[in-house]
Order: C-alpha cells, then structure tokens, then sequence
C-alpha cells in the first residue's frame, strides 16, 4: 500500500507540476476574496476602533490564518473528478483494484496542495509587510495542536465533497449543487465573517456543523484564543464528523457506482 | 471444472432522457423528463471454458461494448447473473480486478501528462507485480510491441497507434487470466495489427487465458479465434465455431469465372451475380452450395472458360447476412 502511494504521488506531482502557471493563476483567484475580507474588515476596524470586540489586528492576525488554513483544508475533487463520472473517464480508473477517490484522488489533491501552498508562501510574506499583523498571542502548542486538527478538517472536507461530487452518477447539475454547497461553508466556516461576529443562531447551528473545523476552529487553536474546554469539544467533533462523513462518502459511493453508465470509450 | 465465463440471461436496459426539439418542448422536458428504454442487451447466455479466444460480433450498437463493460465490472446490469473466476464482476472486487483486464478504446490506463514509463510503474504498484515478474513482463511486452522509444515520452505526444500499444502492453503488465479486449488494434498499421495478434496468440497459449474481443477488423477475429459470438439488437444470434458459421447462417458458395473473350457473356442466369472490386478481370455469382457441382459443370459446358475458382464467400459477408437475418 505504500508503494501504491508514492508511486501515485510520484505521477501526480509530475502532472501538477506540468501545470504550475495554471495553478499560480488558481491560487490568485482563491485569495482574492479572503485577501478583500482581509482588507475590508481591516478599514472598518480602523475606523470604528473595533467591532463587536475585534480590533483591527484581530482582523489581520484572523485572516492571515486563514490563508493558510483554507489552503490546508480545501480541496478541489469536484473539478478533478465530477466529469470523469459524466464524460466515461472514470471507467479506466474503475477496473483498477484501488479506489478511485480514496487513493489517486486524494494524492491529486494533496499534490495540487503541497504547491499552492508554496506559492502561498511569497504572497504571505508580501502580506505580512503590508499589513504588519502582531502575532504574540500565538504560541507553539496552539501550533502544534492545530496540525492534526487541520489534517482532520481536510480529510472530512475531502470525504464530503467527494459525497457531492458523486451525486454526478445521478445528475449532471453536480456543479450547482457543490456551489451551494460551497455557499454554506464560506457563511458557517467563519471566510466570509469570523464566527463570534455573527448572529447568536448561526453560532449556534455552527458548533454542531463540520465546516467550523475547516477553517475558523485550526484558526483559533493557532491564534491561541481557545479554552481548553472548547479545544477538547473541537476535536470531540471533528472525530464525530470523520465518522459521519466516511460513512456519508460510503454510503453516496456506493450506490452510486450501480448507476455508472460508463459512457463513451 | 466450472467455465470461467458463465453468462446467464444477462440483461441491460438503459433508461435515455429523450425530448423533441424546440423550447417549448424543453420546457416541458423542465417538469416532467420523458424517458426511453434502450434494450441494450436482452436475455444473453453463455458460457466461455478457460483458455478459449472467442470474438465477439455485432454492428455498432449491437450491445458488445456494454456487454464487455458489464463482464469487467464497470456496468451493473438491469438482469441477469455472470460469473467470471468465481466472482460477481459488478462487486469490484479488488481480487477480480487484478485477474483481469479490459482494454477499451484510447485513454483509460495511461496519464496524458507524463511519460507512460511513469504509469507503468504505477501500475505495477497498484496491481503488486513484483519486481523481477514485471521486468519479464516488460521485456516480453517490449520485445513484441517495441515500447521502449516511447516509454519516455508524454503519452500525448504519442500517435494513436503508439498509444494503443501502450494501452496494451499496461494492460497486461499484471498477466491477467481473463482479457475483455474491445477493438484491440484499432488505429494500428497492418503490421502494428499483425503484432498484437500474435502476441495474443503467444500470450494465450503461454499463460492459458481466456480472451473475449471485439473487433472491426475481421482479420483480427478469423486469424484468432475459432469461436465467435454474434449479437445484434442485444440478442445472440450465432455462438459457435467460425468455419461453421457459413454453413449455418449462408450456405452458399461463390463462383469466380474468367472467360477466355472479354466478358460478353450474361451469368446472372447461372446465379445471382455479385460485385467484387478487387478482382475485376473475373466475374462472380452465388449460388447455394448443394448447387454448386450442377452449375459449374453447366458453366463449363456453355461458356468458353479460361479460368474457374470455388470459395467460401468472404467471412464479413456472412456476418452481415447473420445480422440480417
């Protein structure tokens, strides 16, 4: 099995690597919004002082994170896979004794990762002198715990999404549904505001949801701003929702495949 | 023993969205989609013993493809039972996947972006060939096909032959006991067609493996096997041997006549007359073959003849007529 991996990551970094200018332009596009977030939230701050308690270095500090956070955590399987399901393209993938999505899916996503995240690295620092963020509060422990909570993060994400992106074995409209999808976690994963800013209800629904895990939960363990009884309730629910979503993925998976019409070729 | 394809009344139907053209129509189609069903195969039997190489025939739509497709695991059919090795294909068992193959039409086992060495590698990872197994392999494969000049190059960049051989040789680099081959050689030269057909050949009688294919080229299907299947609008029309086939479906011989003086002379009396572009100094006609002693003899007495041949008509004409029929 891990002969299987690394020769998949061995093919899988050489095709990411053939398209690096694409994934640079990629990687741009992916952070212009939590980068206009930065700037927006940033100003009003700066204007009003703070708001509800978030000083403008709050701000800063919160979305600095989350650059590399949403990077860690997010997953692109709906691009690399939906039309492999529509087009026929999945069957070559299918009579090999590995799964599709469990193995070479997840390396393509874990390499197409591993360099956005280096392109990352030059724009973060850009950032950081731009917007001079103070990062005192932020210590190795909190670092060190938010590591497995954001390989936890993406592994659920990635199993949910893989769940939407096989409901192309059933429609063709996936796409629409994923942004919907997609919708939902930019509002409960605490991109668009961070959470404590918004309504009480959402908080609320919010705990119970996976989406927090990707983003705003890492976040706060990074920023140092958890109590240990709140880092304790993350990581209880991150383990609930691994749970849930392998068993989701499974369940979407395989019915799924009994309606494969492998199309074309 | 059991047969190692056993196929019992398989079935697929296909449920097709279907609308007329027009807007309105496609609003309509908005609310309430109109499905057809597609028989694609209906009620097909049979059973293939270990180490046979049989063809599978059938126009385009006859139902060969998803009949393969289903036999491979990939479709899960509407009815039906098969067994292939012992296994349910449609489970998808990762042991039934490494006992068998399915090479199907351009792209399916290669990566466009990166050299096809690459993906062999990662074949032999994914189906756990061991070292010094797939470097035989590779040799043998090498030696048939000629990789090595394209092993280094982006599958992409190959042409469409080259990339068929290499679609091929990573195909059968695990050694499979069961090969579902649909259109083999298609894209290749005559000689790229003539080397994959004796490596079959050689890969059949060396490993013992059963091998079903399809094919648009009847020389692929008469040079290697000695059964075919025929299907047409997803039903078996003909299961048996190939040189019984005439005898079955067209009991007729032709007779190709050469007259001594230009050909002034009317055979259509003699028998039905019939076009052959290939040889054109000789006139043709067919006749059943029970028939065939009288009117040559008749030929022969009423007609200055320079040269006379009795043949078999041509296996794809046959075929045809089976589908006709």
């Amino acid at each position: 099995m891990f002969l299987i991996f690394k020769r998949l990551w061995q093919v899988n970094w050489a095709e990411q690597w053939q398209y690096r200018a694409n994934l640079l332009m990629y990687l741009l596009y992916w952070l212009v919004s939590p980068i206009i977030y930065l700037a927006v939230w940033t100003s009003i701050a700066n204007v009003k002082g703070s708001v509800n308690g978030f000083t403008a270095n709050d701000f800063v500090t919160y979305y600095m994170v989350l650059l590399i956070c949403d990077q860690i955590t997010s997953n692109i399987v709906i691009h690399t896979f939906a039309y492999k399901i529509q087009d026929g393209s999945l069957s070559g993938e299918l009579i090999k004794p590995i799964h599709p999505l469990l193995t070479n899916g997840l390396v393509n996503n874990i390499a197409f990762k591993m360099l956005t995240i280096i392109g990352l690295i030059p724009i973060w620092i850009i950032l950081f002198f731009l917007f001079k963020p103070d990062f005192s509060g932020v210590s190795l422990s909190g670092v060190l715990l938010s590591i497995p909570a954001m390989i936890l993060g993406f592994f659920i994400g990635y199993l949910l999404s893989a769940a939407i992106t096989s409901l192309a074995f059933w429609t063709t409209r996936v796409y629409s549904i994923h942004e919907f999808y997609f919708a939902i976690i930019l509002l409960f994963s605490g991109q668009f505001v961070p959470l404590p800013l918004m309504p009480k209800v959402i908080q609320d629904i919010a705990q119970f949801l996976p989406f927090q895990l990707f983003m705003y939960y890492p976040i706060q363990l990074i920023l140092g701003k958890l109590s240990a009884e709140q880092i304790i309730q993350g990581y209880i629910m991150a383990g609930v929702w691994l749970v849930v979503s392998i068993l989701f993925f499974n369940w979407v998976w395989r019915n799924g495949v009994k309606r494969y019409s492998a199309v074309g070729a | 023993m059991s047969p190692t394809i056993h196929v019992q009344q398989l079935s697929k139907t296909y449920k097709v969205p279907e609308r007329e053209g027009g807007f309105s129509a496609a609003v309509r189609g908005f609310f309430k989609r109109k499905y057809k069903e597609v028989k694609a195969v209906q009620q097909v039997d049979f059973k293939i013993e270990q180490g046979e190489i049989v063809g599978f025939l059938g126009p385009n739509g006859a139902g060969k493809t998803t009949t393969l497709k289903m036999l491979s695991g990939l479709l899960h059919p509407t009815d039906g039972k098969a067994d292939v090795l012992g296994f349910t294909p449609w489970d998808l068992k990762p042991e039934y996947l490494r006992a068998i193959t399915l090479v199907m039409g351009q792209r399916n086992r290669l990566s466009w972006d990166i050299p096809a060495a690459d993906s062999f590698l990662l074949n032999q990872a994914i189906y756990r060939i061991p070292d010094d197994e797939y470097k035989a392999t590779y040799k043998e494969l090498d030696e048939l096909l000629e990789l090595e000049p394209l092993m280094k190059k982006p599958v992409r960049n190959l042409s469409l032959g080259e990339r068929m051989k290499c679609e091929i040789a990573a195909g059968l680099l695990h050694r499979p006991k069961v090969l579902f081959l649909d259109e083999p050689t298609i894209g290749l030269d005559i000689t790229g067609q003539a080397r994959i057909r004796e490596f079959l050949r050689e890969y059949n009688k060396r490993t013992g493996a059963t091998i079903l294919l399809t094919s648009h080229y009847m020389a692929d299907v008469t040079a290697l096997c000695e059964r075919i299947i025929i299907i047409h609008h997803g039903q078996l029309k003909y299961d048996g041997g190939i040189n019984l086939l005439s005898k079955k479906i067209a009991p007729f011989k032709l007779i190709g006549v050469m007259l001594a003086e230009s050909n002034s002379h009317d055979l259509s009396k003699y028998g039905e007359l019939v076009q052959n572009e290939e040889d054109w100094d000789k006139q043709y006609i067919q006749v059943k073959a029970e028939d065939v002693t009288r009117i040559t003899s008749r030929l022969l007495a009423d007609l200055p003849i320079h040269d006379i041949t009795i043949a078999d008509p041509p296996i794809e004409d046959v075929i045809e007529q089976a589908f006709n029929s």
